[in-house]
């Protein structure tokens, strides 16, 4: 009888284990599927998440787009206000003032006639080993951006993006970076200014426009009769 | 009899409430082991129909057969040699013998007992 019971015992032990080692590796395989991302409930769960992550993004962008629309508003009313002002206190000067030096921040979106550059990076050649000797580098864009600026531009934007009293240019490999954004080649350089002297001042012989086709970069020149340049948001 | 259907139901529970999660390299292990006792519990219930069971045998088997396996599956980790692959194969095999070796016990008993139930008939 005792011999029997011990038996019992050792069967409700192996059938304990077996039970066990049976859940527990299920609930392990079941844990696993979820983490992994193997499991198709996985893969759904991310994929609701993304979608939510994207609408969010999307909710931002629209807010921002709001914002942005919003402080153009409110920086044309402060200048209709200080237009209003000078007209009554005869404070013109000051006004002009504010507005050049907004002009170099670029706190303001401007038009006007202008030059657009061009600057591509040359064509593939197999006799030049050095690949850095044909591909846009930011001197190119410094040279003509200060050429620019010494003829008289009031305003320079690169692929759109405006430069400011603060702005940096870095070379990275093969794309440059202009104030945090990334641009690949090729870099339209558009400046506001007079147009005849602009081009001018890039064509001299010996020049900008001779250095850059030297350095095998392909350069177009275009007036422009009216260009657009957007306000920088943010900063000080 | 209901004792040992009791420490089935209490395992199962453990196992399904116990929160432990184990390192990945560690699932090879209890599966090899999850194997093993199936195994066992296997070749007992075909000793057991061909009248040659031990409860000795079995019990001892049950816990040395895991013990092996995740012993060997150990070794193999630490040779670089996929060993619990080898202890996966020969366990899946022996599973499906014991399972056939049951099925045909089980189909010649059922058919004897249908043979007997005809002739009483008769």
């Amino acid at each position: 009888m005792l011999k029997r019971k011990g038996k019992r015992l050792a069967f409700s032990i192996v059938f304990l284990t077996l039970g066990f080692l049976l859940s527990f590796s299920y609930s392990i395989t079941k844990d696993q599927f979820s983490q992994d991302g193997q499991g198709h409930a996985a893969v759904s769960q991310y994929s609701a998440q993304e979608k939510q992550v994207r609408k969010e993004l999307l909710q931002i962008q629209q807010r921002n787009l709001e914002l942005q629309d919003h402080l153009y508003k409110n920086q044309d009313i402060i200048r209709e206000f200080e237009q209003k002002l000078s007209d009554e206190n005869d404070l013109s000067s000051l006004t002009e003032q504010a507005e050049r030096y907004r002009l170099i921040l670029g706190k303001v979106a401007v038009e006007g006639p202008g030059v657009e550059v061009t600057l591509k990076d040359g064509q593939y050649d197999p006799a030049i080993l050095n690949i850095n000797d044909y591909i846009v580098h930011e001197h190119h864009i410094f040279n003509v951006m200060n050429e620019l600026y010494i003829a008289g531009a009031e305003a320079i934007s690169i692929n759109g993006q405006r430069i400011s009293h603060d702005s940096y240019i870095v070379c990275n490999g093969p794309v440059i970076t202009i104030d945090d954004v990334q641009y690949p080649a090729p870099f339209v350089i558009s400046a506001i200014g007079d147009g005849e002297v602009l081009a001018a001042a890039l064509n001299i012989t010996g020049g900008i426009k001779d250095q850059l086709v030297n350095d095998h970069i392909i350069f177009t020149l275009e007036k422009k009769a009216l260009l657009t340049m957007d306000p920088i948001i943010g900063g000080l | 009899m209901w004792l040992p259907i009791l420490g089935l139901l209490i395992g199962i529970f453990l196992g399904l409430i116990t929160d432990l999660s184990i390192p990945e390299q560690y699932s090879n292990y209890l599966s090899i082991a999850v194997l093993a006792a199936l195994d066992t519990l296997f070749g007992g219930i075909r000793a057991h129909l061909q009248n040659v069971y031990d409860d000795n045998v079995f019990i001892s088997g049950f816990f040395f057969n895991i013990a092996l396996a995740a012993s060997l599956a150990f070794l193999g980790v630490h040779l670089g040699v996929d060993l619990y692959l080898a202890a996966i194969f020969a366990f899946g095999v022996r599973l499906f013998q014991n399972i056939a070796v049951i099925r045909r016990i089980l189909l010649v008993q059922w058919s004897e007992k249908k043979k007997s139930t005809k002739l009483a008939d008769k």
